[in-house]
């Protein structure tokens, strides 16, 4: 097999980064302010989703501008003393060579913080405040708590997702390159695929590349190691008319919707689909039981009850079905969500009303909305001057009495 | 003259105007004689004069100026529940050295069975803490969602239904002083369909007369079928029809449009089961259901779709048995 295309076209020059214009430039600065000999911190923390460039665009500035790299993935270290040989000795020697200069780069940082060993981050965090040579930080989750002493001496850069447009002509450079061709559509495929991370679209370019001159959507099926989204539309086909459990099972899997919006989908689309009152009430309560799992995670973050909640949701569902329709009724989407929108500057209303009806009258708003405000509303309709009267107690503006009228 | 909300406007001033509840006025009377105030708990259903009482103790205690003079405050428990208000609102009125000839002030909690357990706690020490500076009127509905140590340290006054004979007289008596004419059987009606809450009976009275100055029973219907258009029974009829899309339109109007708590809807579609016209054996069954239902929905579940599911169960329970 050839090189790896994600060394082959990892870029050597800070300009040919992929996206993340002013994560890079910000990366500049900082290197220059050491160069100036005036760094506001002595570390730089580079953070953000993995296969986005942060490593990279280390490699390639110390390339370009001739520093010594001393490349250490803190995954390896298991405690203070690896830590104080390789990092504490490195940024101390730069001004004895005096030559070339040093730069030191320490990969997923968010490794030593998740193990056990605190040493690690302590050492690192020592180093950081000796060193006369620039350390670079780079991690997933800059928000782990154990790196917070860390966060705190660096200099912190953001990276984000590469954008879909940017990962799909960088591909396609690279498809031009190896000399393969490859679908628009596939291409998409991949991108999408990847949300944003550029070194596993490289991975799967590379894949679906392998022994192929023509690449077509059809053959992404090679892409088996990740579960390649499905719109909403036909996942709930396979909720409404699959064979059963396990293709209904399935699609809440591969949906490229999250499982709350997907839910809110099937609960609105069922009773469209199951006409025979008895399917939809036993589909209804299948849902009411997987509504009551889902209820079960988020109080104590029981994320276990997702797997009872699945299966009811979308199995559940599938086999309420008493008989099998080809009719094929359109799936909608969800009215709940435009009432939603609709209802919420209603609702809001209500309770700026209530809560003035409140604090006259020696009750809750809770109260006051359900044994007040809607005799109000009578009056309001139908008696101009005692409404007057009323509003002028109650010191209502005009959207209240307008509300109150309506 | 220009009106205010009868409510307000008829509200007692002293204990000798609160209505009925005779056993309890006359001891709020004797502990305001002899200035011996215990934190005390009014309980009872909603609209038959706890707060009303409270305020009216106040004034008799204290004058007029009860409240603006800082002797008197009221927490609504139900808008500001949780221990942060207790915490610091409470906290901070409690401490605070009370002036004048009677020595201590009085907090009104009202709605105080909404208090979180955790806040009911801080209460209680607060109660001890500052006993010498102030007293606690609780009032609540329930009094087993006060916690025991609190009732403990409250004398209970435990407030009565009004009776109809009693409301009907009273709000014959408002029709008159608003010059309106109003017939017994108008009056009998509000009070059955408010179910003897006398705020929300007031209250229909004022929203009746702007409809008309000679109320009848008609006018009433016509005030009680503005206020409670009757969607719970028209989801039920629409679900037992077999409409269910139509039946989960107007829940999710109720719940989300009107903001109606659920806890009311299901106790609307409680009281409705009974009067359904189905076998006595399909009403138990539904029971059963509506009692799942509000377990579920207690625990945290959605109340849509809890009550959608129970919808969509109406059509079957019609046909079956």
């Amino acid at each position: 097999m050839s090189a790896i295309w994600t060394e082959k076209y990892r870029p050597s020059k800070v300009k040919d980064v992929v996206g993340n214009k002013t994560a890079v430039e910000q990366f500049v600065k900082y290197m220059e302010s050491w160069e100036k000999g005036k760094p506001s911190k002595k570390s730089a923390l580079l953070y953000g989703q993995p296969g986005i460039g942060k490593t990279t665009t280390a490699i390639a500035y110390a390339g370009e501008h001739g520093y010594d790299l001393v490349e250490v993935n803190a995954s390896d270290f298991r405690n203070a003393q690896r830590i104080k040989d390789i990092v504490g000795t490195g940024s101390q020697q730069s001004t004895l060579v005096g030559t070339r200069r040093r730069m030191i780069l320490v990969d997923e940082v968010d490794g030593i913080a998740g193990r056990e060993d605190a040493g690690g981050v302590a050492a690192l965090s020592k180093a950081i405040s000796e060193t006369k040579v620039p350390i670079i930080l780079v991690a997933n989750d800059p928000w782990n708590k154990r790196l917070a002493t860390l966060r705190q001496k660096s200099k912190t850069i953001p990276f984000r997702k590469v954008h879909h447009a940017s990962l799909i002509s960088y591909l396609r450079r690279i498809c031009s390159a190896e000399g393969v061709n490859v679908s628009q559509d596939a291409l998409q495929d991949i991108a999408r695929d990847s949300s944003g991370d550029l070194r596993s679209a490289i991975n799967d370019l590379q894949t679906v590349c392998e022994g192929r001159k023509n690449v077509g959507e059809e053959d992404l099926g090679a892409l088996g190691y990740r579960d390649r989204p499905e719109s909403v539309f036909d996942a709930l086909n396979s909720v409404f008319h699959g064979e059963g459990l396990d293709e209904a099972r399935r699609s809440a899997g591969k949906v490229d919707k999250d499982l709350k919006t997907f839910f809110a989908w099937i609960v609105d689309n069922a009773p469209r689909q199951l006409t025979r009152p008895r399917d939809l009430a036993s589909a209804m309560e299948a849902l009411a039981r997987a509504d009551v799992y889902m209820s079960r995670i988020y109080p104590n973050q029981r994320w276990v009850n997702l797997r009872y909640a699945v299966p009811l949701m979308t199995g559940g569902v599938a086999l309420s079905r008493s008989e099998t329709s080809r009719r094929f009724v359109r799936f909608m989407y969800p009215e709940k969500f435009a009432f939603m929108a609709r209802a919420r500057s209603h609702r809001t209303k209500k309770r700026e009303v209530a809560s003035k009806i409140a604090s006259k009258s020696h009750c809750s708003s809770y109260v006051a909305s359900k044994d007040i405000l809607p005799f109000l509303r009578v009056v309001f309709q139908n008696d101009e001057k005692m409404a007057r009267d009323l509003a002028e107690f109650f010191e209502f503006v005009k959207s209240d009495v307008e509300f109150l009228a309506k | 003259m220009s009106t205010i909300p009868w409510t307000e406007k008829y509200r007692p001033k002293t204990l000798k105007e609160v209505i009925d509840q005779k056993d309890i006025v006359q001891s709020l009377k004797n502990v305001v004689e002899s200035r011996a105030i215990p934190h005390m708990l009014f309980v009872g259903p909603a609209g038959v004069g706890k707060t009303a009482s409270a305020h009216a103790l106040a004034r008799d205690l204290y004058g007029g100026g009860y409240m603006s003079e800082g002797m008197f405050v009221e927490v609504n428990a139900s808008d500001e529940r949780g221990l942060q208000t207790v915490r610091e609102k409470v906290k901070l009125f409690a401490r605070s050295q009370a002036f004048g000839e009677v020595g201590f002030r009085i907090i009104l909690l009202d709605e105080s069975d909404q208090l979180t357990e955790d806040a009911q706690h801080a209460l209680r020490r607060i109660m001890e803490q500052f006993s010498s500076n102030c007293r606690f009127i609780l009032v609540a509905n329930y009094s087993n969602k006060i916690i025991e140590p609190i009732q403990s340290r409250c004398a209970a006054f435990r407030f009565r239904l009004l009776p109809k004979k009693i409301v009907t007289k009273y709000l014959g008596e408002i029709a008159k002083k608003e010059s309106l004419k109003a017939s017994d059987a108008a009056l009998e009606t509000i009070y059955d369909l408010s179910n003897g809450d006398l705020r929300k009976c007031i209250n229909a009275l004022q929203a009746a007369s702007s409809l008309s100055k000679s109320i009848d029973e008609s006018v009433v219907y016509k005030v009680m079928g503005y206020v409670d258009r009757g969607e719970v029974q028209r989801m039920l009829e629409l679900a037992a029809s077999g409409e269910f899309l139509k039946a989960r339109e107007v829940l999710r109007q109720m719940l989300y449009y009107d903001g109606v708590a659920g806890r009311d809807i299901l106790d609307t579609i409680f009281r409705q089961i009974f009067r359904m016209k189905i076998s006595d054996r399909r009403k138990m069954l539904l029971v059963d259901q509506l009692g799942e239902v509000d377990h579920r929905i207690s625990e945290g579940a959605s109340e849509e779709i809890q009550l959608s599911a129970l919808l969509a169960k109406i059509p079957l329970t019609e046909r079956a048995g």
